[in-house]
């Protein structure tokens, strides 16, 4: 085939008209036509929608699913069904006079429309009419599904073919770029009766995800780089970690690769704030440095070395001698007030960093617990 | 007579400030309509297309209203080339016109090439996974995977452009013809009865018990439409059934035909490279104590069984990989941190902007010290 680079620089001057046509007729090729090819099939397995984690040759075999696989508690009864073709999990519950119930859970890729699409589609299903999305604001119920919070739906109604009151449960949990939907649907009085358990089922899910696959064994380090406990693998493992008691309410969340914890705090109307652990070599760039980076994270200026020391509060711990701040200001990634408590302890040559931030009124109400578990934890 | 004043239009200075001035609000206006059309839409019915469309909503005729890229960049390429030609010939003392101007064509046929030819697509990777194909971000392709033996799998790839309801395609390595009976450009499922939705119309695989329903194809960035289709597959004249493919399905189905499986799937079109990419390790730099950013790294193993290669690279930001006619960027990373995505950039005319660079640049050079040198010249002689 012609190279048109080629042929467009021995003769730009001549023919443009056809240099044009010549390189629209070569873009043309190719983009529209079947393909046929052969590929080893190790390659060609992985479903395009929920990535197969492949092992590099030789790797052991760690058993990694296709597709991220769930385990649950069973409720009592409940009885398991055969999941079916679109089903990761089914599940049908017998009530008095033959009344029956259906649990089903479904992954599907994206978000599959929607929370609001989906309840008036639910809605649908019982002869309801369709709501406002500031209605649907109203209906939500807080549940968690594992340990992810999601929005739990009741809607009852009549089944529209046989006029039965009906009522369905459903919730969406968005994980990973899959819409998870678990919903259960029959009787309105059965439904209504199952609801804690299905609460609680909900509560019991686990996600063994697909991404299981790590550095072969044998893999030398990269780069030589020596990384702190913790750091090298799962940062929440609690192997890894010092020992330490989270306080009540404080919920573990997924740790950046150079955080050795994260943990969520919930408050009144969906005000949170976030506890970060982290620890570095040597001093970690000193008291002063730190404690602006901290006020830069709050949108207030620098603050001179003197100023900075005079500013914390030192305090003796069990670990060592720590120093406390106290910062309140803007969140400078999202621009709405918050203020910031935090812990800088030296500690067998290194330093930890423990940062309490988010809304002012749960960082308030967390304080004491932040400063508890500072002070109790065991390097 | 018409020829002169054709040619007098296309060597007029005027026809390039115009361009100009309708490439600043191509621009301008192609911008503000990534608000409503995204940004691939927008680009397609702006920056690619000779002419640009308009028609009252629901109405379904559309009239030109103003030129799109390829007219706007072809006639400030001919007007430069006719300009030229007329007004500078190659006379020894315009040399450097003449490599300046060669410069600014090269630029405007590279990119023209650039847009035709080069295709973008990503290579997600978990650490520790090998690959070697990379997958389109928004176009499908409908595969039909035929064992060839325990190792080898052959795969006939039919894209999305080519199921249209109604078409039918045929290959030679195929014992069935593939059927389009209805293709939904974007499309939700569900598994039970659902006002609004319908029957897929399947009749094998996981198709009868799903009901479909066709949804408006999405113009946000963050977001991609999923395809469905609903295919029937012919042999002899006879059905063997039909089955319901979509990107949100994400298994493939098997038919079994003559003793032979075939599996089904519709998923993001592939592309294969000639060798296999491994992701040793993603690392996600952040400054120490805080979650600030500092880098984004792949450290990937080249293994490329036809030359026996087996090395590793790092791919960071700004640091590419070129490798094999293809540019992998650091493009992305996985939420937990553990699984890197690339984008792979085929462009065979990527060199033209910098040799156009370089033409541009020794031309300016060449026509200054042609005149700076007479004028020492004379200088010193007088």
């Amino acid at each position: 085939m012609m190279n048109p680079g080629s042929w467009i620089v021995r003769s730009p001057l001549r023919r443009p008209a056809l240099a044009v046509a010549a390189v629209s007729l070569l873009a043309g090729c190719g983009r529209n036509e079947v393909k046929v090819y052969r590929v080893e099939k190790d390659h060609d397995a992985a479903p395009p929608m929920q990535q197969q984690a492949e092992m590099a040759a030789g790797h052991p075999d760690v058993g990694s699913p296709a597709k991220p696989q769930l385990s649950w508690t069973l409720p009592g009864g409940w009885e398991q069904q055969a999941p079916g073709e679109m089903r990761a999990a089914s599940f049908s519950i017998k009530g008095k006079d033959g009344k029956q119930a259906d649990v089903s859970v479904i992954p599907l890729g994206g978000d599959a429309g929607g929370d609001f699409a989906n309840v008036n589609r639910w809605r649908g299903q019982v002869a309801q009419q369709p709501i406002s999305p500031e209605e649907l604001a109203k209906l939500a119920e807080s549940v968690h599904v594992g340990s992810d919070p999601a929005d739990l739906y009741d809607v009852s109604g009549q089944n529209p073919s046989s006029g039965d009151a009906t009522r369905i449960l459903a919730t969406i949990l968005h994980r990973d770029g899959t819409a998870w939907f678990f919903k259960m649907t029959g009787d309105d009085a059965l439904v209504e009766q199952q609801k804690p358990a299905f609460i609680e089922f909900l509560k019991s899910v686990r996600f063994q995800a697909a991404d299981t696959a790590a550095l072969p064994p044998s893999h030398p380090p990269i780069d030589g780089m020596t990384l702190s406990p913790g750091m090298a693998g799962d940062t929440a493992s609690s192997a890894e970690h010092p020992g330490w008691q989270v306080p009540a309410g404080w919920r573990q969340a997924p740790a950046g690769q150079f955080l050795m914890a994260k943990f969520i705090v919930g408050g009144e109307g969906g005000a949170q704030a976030a506890v970060n652990v982290s620890n570095s070599a040597g001093d970690g760039g000193g008291l002063a440095a730190n404690v602006n980076r901290w006020r830069k994270q709050l949108g207030l200026g620098e603050m001179s070395d003197q100023d900075v020391n005079q500013s914390a509060t030192p305090a003796d711990i069990p670990g060592g001698n720590a120093m406390f701040v106290d910062l309140t200001g803007k969140d400078a990634r999202t621009g709405q007030s918050a203020r910031l408590v935090g812990a800088i302890v030296p500690q067998g040559g290194q330093t930890w960093f423990y940062k309490l931030m988010g809304d002012a009124k749960v960082v308030e109400a967390q304080k004491s617990a932040f400063t508890q578990f500072v002070q109790t934890v065991k390097y | 007579m018409f020829l002169d004043r054709l040619t007098k239009v296309f060597t007029s200075l005027k026809l390039t400030v115009v361009c100009l001035t309708l490439a600043m609000l191509l621009v301008f206006f192609g911008t503000l309509a990534q608000v409503d059309l995204g940004l691939y839409k927008a680009q397609n019915e702006f920056f690619r297309s000779f002419l640009i469309y308009w028609g009252p909503k629901g109405a379904d005729w559309k009239i030109p209203v103003f030129p799109g890229g390829y007219l706007i960049g072809g006639l400030l390429l001919i007007n430069l080339i006719a300009a030229h030609y007329s007004r500078f010939g190659f006379r020894k003392d315009k040399f450097g016109i003449i490599i300046t101007h060669l410069g600014l064509i090269l630029l405007l046929m590279g990119q023209l090439a650039t847009d035709m030819l080069s295709t973008e697509s990503s290579l997600h990777l978990r650490n520790g996974e090998t690959k070697n194909y990379s997958e389109s971000d928004r176009l499908t392709e409908l595969a039909v995977i035929g064992k060839v033996d325990p190792r080898t799998d052959q795969v006939v790839a039919i894209p999305d452009s080519r199921l249209a309801g109604g078409s039918v395609i045929r290959t030679p390595e195929l014992p069935f013809a593939v059927r389009v009976k209805h293709f939904y450009r974007n499309s939700l499922l569900v598994a039970q009865p659902t006002a609004g939705f319908e029957k897929s119309g399947a009749t094998q695989g996981a198709g009868p018990d799903v009901w479909i329903r066709e949804e408006p194809r999405t113009t946000k960035m963050d977001e991609r439409d999923t395809p469905s289709a609903l295919v029937e597959l012919v042999a002899d004249g006879k059905s063997l059934g039909s089955w319901l493919v979509s990107t949100r399905l994400a298994a493939p189905q098997t038919v079994t035909f003559n003793g032979r499986a075939y599996d089904l799937i519709l998923r993001l079109r592939r592309y294969y490279i000639p060798f296999n990419l491994q992701l040793l390790e993603f690392k996600h730099d952040i400054y120490a104590g805080t979650d600030i950013p500092k880098n984004f790294s792949s450290q990937v193993r080249v293994l490329n069984p036809a030359t026996g290669e087996d090395r590793e690279v790092k791919i960071k930001m700004n640091t590419p990989l070129r490798y094999g006619g293809l540019t992998f960027y650091q493009a992305s990373f996985d939420q937990d941190d553990r699984g890197s995505i690339l984008e792979v950039v085929r462009n065979p005319s990527w060199v033209t902007p910098y040799l156009a660079c370089l033409l541009v640049g020794v031309g300016l050079g060449v026509q200054f010290l042609s005149h700076l040198v007479p004028f020492v010249k004379r200088r010193l002689t007088t």
